[in-house]
């Protein structure tokens, strides 16, 4: 059947700014796989309970892995072909070819290592179902091979972050980047939990790691794009993706109860698990942070030193603030002392000035990328 | 590439054929109880694992005399040290539902702990408390290997940002990239 149709106007987008659009997008598709499964899991042991390998949760966490790892693959293998063929490659598809095992494999950076990554996160999956055989399945987020396991799922995510980056000079290589840092903010506070393992008796540990990782994540996002409404664009989309999951975590968890014919837990807080650990504060601290970029801009100070402090800043009342929105929001928690309120608060504000100035560099590394235009100073 | 897509479907086909198959609960299967006397309540704590070992989960089941019906308490973790654990309330078991329980819980660390239960009913309220409860070393690899193993992909990131921070500095130094958009 012949399907085309007279008339019909050839699409707008060149031939050239499409290149890479696919790939980059089912990466990015499986790292929002592996988010809805980790977000869904979380709530699940919290509600429901019982676990073994293969609940549809740890399904959508493992299939998301995969197509990450199956879609870097292929772009590894297509890469290495065209090379070998003596065509040439497109850096704008996952950015800079580098030889991998000699000159036996050619990989953009971005795909290599979101496939990495991938890998890795197979190999630590092995790992844990060993450590649930030795040790059962008591649910804890921080044990050795979970840890591994959620590493594995932030250095795919950070090169999802660099494949998008590559492809700057496109719309979607721009809204995917946005995309990437909103899926990579979403999801640190998760990893930040590894922090229990820190001795926790003179500042709160996790909230000092996770108010660090939005500060500079958000930094990020104003280095990447370099024009008001990077940091605050970057935290809206984070917040948009907290109020779905706000709703979707305990009805995903509570749709799969009644699926598998489980009851609910007697006490549940009915508080949604991962989504309450995304900073709430985060949107008006960005939008203080835009604030601070603008400013500095108009001043004509160096964008680089600004994000310095307006880190410093956003670290301290992100730092403050978790442990406060936790006991806005669980029945029974308990506001620690002021001292200790205080001493995690300016550990995260110490934190934050690292984060603004890693931060703001890390947005300029993604920059680059991207191959530089003439006059661009990237081409220096 | 034969070779390593040969590997990949070699370590797919390890985690199905490994993995338990989906939804198979199992029952609560208590190997051994204890008796605790709250007040005018006997408590039986039953264990599905015994002797308990650090950080392996097992099912605990605590059912007072006469059954749940009208009767409501809680649960405080003493751990060896003499630290408590926030104070819990007694709920059903999820996959016994006509006890109290806890299911698949572990006990963190080695040493003798006490499970320090109150009891509300008819009779009134009572506190009681099973004292010295054995948990032995935890079995598997140290924690230091384990979480050394862990760590790896952190230190990949880092050497990678280290390497990238590197050869990026003099290009980023000095002259401001442009906005995009």
């Amino acid at each position: 059947m012949d399907l085309t149709a007279s008339g019909v106007k050839t699409a707008s987008v060149a031939k050239p700014a499409r290149t890479g659009l696919l790939p980059a997008n089912v990466v990015l598709g499986g790292s929002l796989l592996s988010l809805v499964g980790l977000t869904w899991d979380i709530q699940w042991h919290s509600d429901v309970g019982p676990d073994t390998f293969f609940t549809l949760p740890h399904l959508f966490l493992y299939a998301g892995s995969a197509v990450v790892g199956l879609a870097s693959l292929a772009v590894v293998l297509l890469t290495t072909a065209a090379r070998r063929a003596g065509r040439p490659v497109d850096p704008r598809v996952g950015g800079r070819v580098v030889n991998v095992f000699g000159k036996t494999f050619a990989a953009p950076l971005g795909y290599l290592v979101s496939g990495v990554g991938a890998a890795t996160f197979l190999l630590y999956g092995l790992w844990d179902q060993w450590w649930h055989g030795l040790y059962g399945f008591d649910a804890v987020i921080d044990s050795p091979p979970h840890i591994g396991l959620l590493l594995s799922i932030t250095v795919s995510l950070i090169g999802t972050t660099a494949v998008f980056a590559a492809a700057r000079e496109h719309r979607w290589g721009r809204l995917g980047t946005l995309g990437s840092l909103t899926v990579l903010l979403t999801f640190a506070p998760v990893l930040a939990l590894g922090l229990q393992q820190v001795p926790d008796d003179y500042a709160d540990a996790v909230s000092i790691g996770q108010s660090t990782m939005a500060v500079l994540l958000v930094a990020v996002g104003a280095g990447f794009f370099r024009r008001p409404g990077g940091a605050v664009g970057t935290a809206a989309l984070v917040a948009a993706v907290q109020a779905v999951f706000w709703w979707f975590s305990p009805w995903a968890a509570q749709a799969y109860a009644e699926m598998v014919g489980l009851p609910m837990r007697d006490a549940i807080s009915g508080v949604p698990e991962m989504p309450s650990l995304t900073p709430m504060a985060l949107l008006p601290v960005a939008a203080l942070m835009e604030l601070g970029y603008l400013a500095g801009r108009r001043r004509g100070w160096r964008p680089g030193r600004v994000s310095v402090v307006v880190g410093g800043v956003a670290g301290l009342l992100i730092g403050l603030s978790l442990p406060v929105q936790r006991v806005l929001l669980y029945t029974g928690a308990h506001l620690p002392p002021a001292w200790y309120l205080t001493t995690t608060a300016v550990l995260s504000a110490a934190l934050g000035l690292l984060g603004g100035f890693a931060g703001w560099r890390f947005g300029g590394m993604l920059c680059l990328l991207a191959p530089a235009k003439k006059g661009e100073t990237a081409d220096a | 590439m034969r070779k390593a897509l040969l590997a990949l479907a070699a370590v797919a086909g390890l985690l199905f054929a490994t993995a338990a198959p989906a939804n198979a609960y199992e029952p609560v299967n208590i190997v051994h109880t204890e008796r605790v006397q709250a007040g005018p309540y006997g408590l039986t704590v039953g264990f599905s694992t015994w002797p308990l070992k650090a950080m392996q989960s097992l099912d605990f089941t605590f059912i007072p005399d006469g059954g749940i019906e009208g009767k409501s308490g809680t649960l405080t973790m003493v751990n060896p040290e003499g630290g408590q654990n926030r104070k819990q309330p007694l709920v059903r078991h999820p996959r016994k539902l006509d006890v109290w329980g806890l299911d698949v819980r572990s006990m963190p660390r080695p040493g003798a702990w006490t499970l320090r239960f109150t009891v509300n009913g008819p009779a009134g309220s009572g506190t009681g408390e099973l004292r010295a409860l054995p948990v032995l070393e935890q079995p598997g690899p140290p924690m230091g290997v384990s979480w050394a193993i862990s760590t790896l992909p952190l230190i990949g990131l880092v050497v990678l940002v280290v390497v990238a921070w590197r050869r990026t500095r003099s290009r980023l130094r000095g002259g401001e990239l442009p906005a995009i958009g």
